[in-house]
């Protein structure tokens, strides 16, 4: 579109404005009023943006956050992933235990739950998860670096066994039926089977 | 919202570096209003904003270990929340092709507009109007003060393509605002 015959293009105007603009155009402007009147209002416009008024976030979002990056820690220690993440100091695996022991639910949340399901005649998909967890232990480094589409996809499968897991843990509460449960363990062991495939068996994409 | 004045103590950086979580409470706090509008202005809805404010934390949590003190904090938790908020917006596009198709229901995105306004409108009523991408450019390059180029490479495209909705943005608002 153009601001009127012979006038300067909207893009040629905020090339201006953001001081990028060509000599021509420049010398357009200095001697035409509308463009000098378009030019000034673009200036308006982005002052008035950035002056807008701001929005009050929700209050209490935090502690939903606390609470997910604590039950990531639990898995990343399940998993075995060491203590990495947790103590870059030697000090820190300490505080975390005794942080996390005290403020939130126990250190081994999975038992409970588990056992609950096995009574259900679950015992072969919890054994295969039991099975895909010690192998991450056992095999997964000590010290380990991805490279971004490794982390990503690394962390979107942790965050899926934490959501997993949550649903297993409230199965009970929620009364979910018992193909469901079966549905979710499934769930369980695929994405571990997908955590580990990623990790030991395509060690060329992962940095070490 | 622009947030360069922000500043947290370093030491309470190196702590919450360590994964301290009181530590990074501290930075939730300092940031939050500005991780919140930034993904209120370029989503356009309260559930999408919290929902980038949320998201933006786990990630700062998860990798603040790796922020290496080069530029601002405020700088580097900015690139997360811009990475969320335009995430969701690519899956609320996705979600419209898979529902309507790769052709229909689209045009919001990019595109038409709603029904034109009967007169003018104030500058918060017209932002909302304009299509979720191109008031993503607007507000991204006008008040974040990031390039085209910048916002090509964060959408996937080019810096002429950045350029072409910071264009059709002032066009609209400048019909609308008069």
């Amino acid at each position: 579109m153009r601001v009127g015959t012979n006038h300067l293009e909207m893009d040629e105007l905020l090339a201006l404005r953001d001081g990028e603009g060509g000599a021509s155009a420049r010398a357009h402007v200095e001697a035409c009023e509308g463009c000098q009147q378009e030019l000034e209002r673009l200036y308006q416009v982005r002052a008035q943006l950035r002056a807008l008024s701001g929005f009050a976030p929700p209050r209490g979002l935090w502690p939903r956050v606390a609470r997910h990056v604590r039950r990531r820690r639990r898995l990343r220690r399940r998993l075995g992933y060491g203590a990495v993440g947790l103590a870059a100091a030697a000090a820190l695996a300490g505080v975390y235990v005794v942080n996390d022991a005290t403020r939130g639910p126990p250190a081994e949340p999975l038992e409970a739950w588990v056992i609950e399901a096995e009574s259900q005649d679950l015992g072969p998909m919890i054994s295969r998860s039991r099975e895909l967890e010690s192998l991450l232990q056992t095999y997964r480094p000590a010290s380990q670096v991805y490279d971004a589409p490794t982390a990503l996809a690394v962390s979107v499968l942790e965050d899926r066994i934490l959501l997993l897991d949550r649903l297993l843990s409230d199965s009970r509460q929620l009364g979910v039926k018992r193909e469901l449960l079966r549905d979710l363990w499934g769930e369980r062991v695929e994405t571990l089977e997908t955590l580990v495939n990623l990790e030991l068996a395509e060690p060329e994409t992962v940095w070490r | 919202m622009r947030s360069d004045a922000l500043t947290v103590a370093s030491a309470l950086v190196a702590q919450a570096r360590e994964g301290d979580l009181k530590a990074l409470e501290s930075v939730y706090l300092a940031y939050q209003n500005a991780v919140y509008n930034l993904g209120r202005r370029i989503c356009g809805n309260e559930e999408d904003a919290e929902d980038v404010l949320q998201d933006t934390f786990l990630e700062v949590c998860r990798s603040i270990g790796k922020f290496r003190g080069e530029g601002s904090l405020w700088g580097w938790i900015r690139q997360v929340a811009v990475s969320k908020a335009l995430m969701l917006l690519r899956r609320e596009r996705n979600r419209k092709i898979h529902f309507f198709g790769e052709t229909g229901g689209l045009p919001e995105f990019v595109g038409n507009m709603p029904r034109e306004p009967a007169g003018p409108i104030d500058l918060e009523t017209a932002l909302g109007r304009l299509p979720p991408v191109t008031r993503a450019v607007l507000w991204l390059h006008d008040v974040e003060g990031y390039t085209h180029e910048e916002i090509g490479q964060l959408m996937g495209k080019t810096a002429s393509f950045s350029k072409s909705q910071l264009s059709r943005a002032h066009r609209r608002l400048r019909e609308w605002l008069e």
